[in-house]
């Protein structure tokens, strides 16, 4: 899927008539923007949805099951350097935000209200062989490749 | 154990096992005969897994979390840590979950007392030996033992030996992997890594019971391009990054999962990020491409981001480099095209190793808005249109795609040594060798890769030999005639080789001849091996010269990101304009230098050697009044005059979906139909017809893994690297874990 305006402009539409996105969403849109007193500038902003993967220092896969919502940096405005204390100082105000959502749809129906472009990382398959234990042991027909220096 | 076989439908919930797909591709040759589902139950849950899966991969489908450390997803069992301890049915003692086949109707717990009390004694045994340091461990925060012994450990401590904890000597592996022995609770999943996926079979354990130690024997570095997995693999402090040791802890850092750009497997990684730096680069699991691993370029080279950057825009004047604005140095750009004099194929473009597809797109439009034909690209003969033709995407695509290599029964390199210009793709073989009675064959200059290989020749005659038929009976001959699924690697450094015309000329014939089991609609096994991040999109959208372009001489030339260009061929009254974000070698023959952004700081598309497109995410921000790369090019265009009609990224999106879907199509690899496939390889045949071979012999393009784009040469982490595992130095760093000790006892 790519980047997408949330309101959807000729030059998407041709686009996606080729993509394997999700068509456009047929449920109402209340956009935020009408009550929420959000400042202009954060409608121009673009989000990413994804199921962020597993740390692979850990074997614990928590939080990798929710669909998190975040901002791309502002090029130039994001971080700099404090010249007084050294500290990174940002401009954006929503460098900090990182919302989670149950599911994909959640995620992308808020970011449509809220007007933001996103684009939808697809989540990673895993493709794990049935594993055993035997297979350590198990005959092989042609000449041994491996030594195991368990 | 009793074995009713349920007679319950398949359960609706679906954990993390239940994602598994059964692609369409085949699995491993040891594992194929297994296709039953058996059910049993987990926690009063109904599971169905595969027949042949471990308890523990039940456990997890059911939604069960079981502590483990030995136990690993992409490695071989080894069942020794005990952590995963589980109550099944009808046993008389806890079982180890991952040691033991799941039974179909087996009842198993994972929440009871006598489940509870297992882990606890486990876990108590294992921090008998393990020291207090958290505080000064580099794992601190992201450990599985702290994590676990939190959750599942006693909250006292029975343990008051006089004598202290055991106490092992630190061994020396190597300038990036630090160890401390002494936390080791010898899992060896390391062991394992190193053996099964790396590679390095003199990795392994000595000694046993509390004397076990985990080393090479004889004192040696871990010389591996994948060493850097060993940190991500140990569940303690024992194995730690170097360059990354004391720098930062996990919590403080910001991830962004992106892409790599050190070679054109496209790994997915996971950028940390702690205010305007990147901390460590971390491999994100996509078993599409990189499975877990990554390379230790990948991992490691990050802290060239930090130095020889280009921060502000720099104009020559007579030897040296002046800063100046962003204006001043577009008008310079202006003025000296209009100076120099070009025009049309006078003005030249060449593309680097790490350029974006966004500012490829934008380059190749002004160019040819500019009406130059002049697409350069930065290798040998780049200038040359290329001899495999870029018409048909199959000419140039790793069209077997990664996963199926694990699929190919035989394997044929020609000109290529995957262990340096795809580190993970090798492992990838490796397993196969490992698993299945597949053949290689080997066809270039000899290099060490991590699995055995027939030898067939040095050069394209060798190559040429063997597609008559004329090579010498061998294993590797005999398997090739009968693979149903054979597979040519094609290295990205034959189309660059004097005889890359006589070499692809055999290899379309080759096509040709085996085309039944070679190029089908199932399988196409012509698969070029790319070598750098930006060439399959440089081909994608015909960043290539013309015939008439490529013969001219050029006064105008645009560097983007090229860094690999002879200096000779650069013509001294040249005007020259660099682009990227290193002082490298093209910067130094620039006129104008434009401060560009790595590919850490630009959220753009990445095509790898599949011809998978990937979008990157900016992790921080460029340096200085350095800029996105289309951007700059975009700007530069308004000054030049002739405008680029895109304002935004979408826009430039819109404009690559026009040069090619394929391009914005993230994700996926779309096939190219076998039809189409032969005719692009008839269309190589046509175009190379009649070709002599000079028989010169084809050389290994890359000839130190660890230093091959201006990123890692800027990296002082792989300046250590090279000394250490290509040069084969004892520089010092062997000495570091050698200090004398103190005893603490």
């Amino acid at each position: 899927m790519s980047l997408l305006r949330a309101y959807s402009t000729p030059a998407t539409t041709k686009k996606e008539s080729s993509e394997i996105v999700a068509p456009e969403p047929a449920r109402e849109v209340l956009v935020a923007d009408v009550i929420s007193g959000a400042p202009g500038e954060l409608r121009h902003r673009s989000v990413r949805i994804y199921q962020p993967t597993r740390n692979t220092m850990q074997s614990g896969a928590g939080k990798t099951e929710r669909w998190r919502l975040d901002f791309d940096i502002l090029q130039g405005g994001s971080r700099w350097e404090n010249p007084l204390m050294g500290w990174a100082s940002s401009a954006d105000y929503m460098q900090g935000t990182r919302l989670s959502f149950r599911s994909k749809e959640d995620a992308i129906h808020f970011a449509e209200k809220q007007g933001w472009d996103y684009y939808v990382q697809p989540e990673a398959i895993k493709r794990i062989p049935p594993k055993n234990y035997a297979e350590n042991f198990v005959y092989k027909p042609h000449k041994l490749r491996i030594m195991r220096t368990k | 154990m009793l074995r009713i076989v349920s007679t319950v439908s398949r359960p609706s919930s679906t954990g993390i096992l239940g994602k598994v797909a059964t692609s369409g591709r085949r699995s491993l040759a040891t594992s194929s005969a297994r296709n039953a589902d058996i059910t049993l139950t987990v926690d009063g849950k109904e599971v169905t897994v595969p027949q042949g899966s471990a308890l523990i991969q039940a456990c997890e489908a059911a939604g069960a979390t079981i502590p483990r450390f030995c136990y690993h997803d992409r490695l071989a069992i080894a069942g020794n840590c005990r952590m995963c301890l589980v109550e099944v049915e009808r046993s008389p003692k806890p079982v180890a979950s991952c040691a033991m086949p799941a039974m179909p109707g087996a009842k198993v717990f994972t929440n009871t007392p006598l489940v509870h009390e297992a882990r606890e004694g486990v876990m108590e045994f294992l921090l008998a030996n393990h020291p207090l340091d958290c505080p000064i461990c580099d794992q601190g925060g992201e450990c599985d033992l702290q994590d676990q012994s939190m959750r599942y450990g006693a909250d006292r401590t029975r343990f008051h030996e006089i004598t202290g904890k055991r106490a092992v000597e630190n061994k020396d592996l190597g300038p990036l992997v630090k160890t401390s022995m002494t936390r080791c609770i010898q899992c060896t999943r390391c062991v394992r890594f190193a053996n099964e996926v790396a590679g390095v079979e003199e990795f392994g354990t000595s000694g046993r019971g509390n004397d076990m130690q985990i080393g090479t024997y004889v004192e040696k570095t871990v010389d591996s391009e994948l060493s850097g997995n060993l940190v991500d693999l140990c569940p303690v402090g024992a194995l730690t990054s170097k360059p990354y040791a004391y720098h930062a802890r996990p919590w403080e850092l910001k991830n962004t999962e992106s892409i790599d750009v050190m070679d054109a497997v496209g790994s997915n990684i996971r950028i940390d990020s702690r205010g305007v730096q990147v901390m460590r680069i971390q491999p994100k699991t996509n078993d599409d491409v990189n499975e877990e691993w990554i390379s230790d370029k990948t991992r490691y080279a990050y802290d060239g981001l930090k130095f020889q950057r280009l921060t502000t825009p720099l104009i020559k004047q007579g030897d040296r480099f002046v800063a100046a604005s962003w204006e001043d140095a577009l008008t310079a750009i202006a003025e000296g095209l209009a100076a120099s004099g070009a025009t049309g194929n006078e003005i030249q473009a060449v593309a680097g190793h790490l350029a974006d597809t966004e500012s490829l797109v934008a380059l190749k439009d002004l160019a040819n808005r500019l009406n130059s034909d002049n697409l350069t690209l930065d290798q040998p003969n780049g200038h040359l249109p290329p001899v495999h033709g870029v018409d048909i995407r199959s000419n140039y695509l790793f069209n077997a795609t990664i996963p199926g290599v694990e699929a190919a029964d035989a394997i044929l390199l020609v000109g290529s040594n995957p262990r340096h210009e795809a580190a993970v793709l090798n492992s990838r073989i490796r397993k196969s060798w490992l698993h299945t009675p597949v053949e290689v064959g080997f066809i270039g200059e000899r290099a060490d890769t991590t699995y055995g290989y027939e030898y067939l020749g040095a050069d394209a005659n060798s190559l040429e030999a063997f597609v008559s038929g004329k090579a010498p009976e061998s294993a590797f001959t005999k398997k090739w005639k009968e693979a149903k699924r054979p597979l040519i690697i094609v290295g990205s450094a034959l189309s660059e080789h004097s005889d890359a015309a006589g070499v692809y000329n055999a290899l379309a014939k080759l096509a040709e001849k085996e085309k039944a089991r070679l190029v089908t609609p199932e399988w196409n096994g012509f698969s070029v091996l790319q070598r750098v991040a930006s060439r399959a999109a440089t081909y994608e959208i015909g960043f290539t010269p013309s015939r008439a372009a490529s013969q001219t001489k050029p006064k105008f030339i645009y560097l983007l990101n090229a860094d690999e260009v002879d200096p000779k061929s650069i013509p001294s009254n040249a005007f020259v304009v660099y682009q990227g974000h290193h002082g490298d070698l093209g910067a130094q023959l620039a006129d104008v230098c434009l401060p560009g952004s790595a590919f850490t700081e630009k959220g753009t598309t990445w095509i790898n050697t599949e011809g998978r497109a990937q979008l990157g995410r900016a992790a921080v921000s460029p340096p200085g009044a350095a800029r996105e790369d289309w951007k700059i090019i975009r700007a530069l265009s308004e000054v030049i005059g002739v405008p680029l009609p895109y304002n935004d990224t979408l826009e430039l999106r819109d404009r690559m979906w026009e040069i090619s879907p394929a391009l914005v199509r993230y994700d996926i690899t779309e096939k190219t139909s076998s039809d189409i496939a032969l005719e692009g390889i008839k269309a190589i045949k046509d175009r190379t017809a009649g070709a002599k071979i000079g028989g010169a012999a084809f050389k290994k393009p890359i000839s130190n893994f660890y230093q091959t784009d201006p990123i890692s040469r800027a990296s002082v982490t792989m300046a250590q690297c090279t000394r250490s595992f290509t040069k084969g130095e004892n520089y010092g760093f062997s000495e570091s874990g050698k200090a004398e000790q103190a005893a603490f006892a």
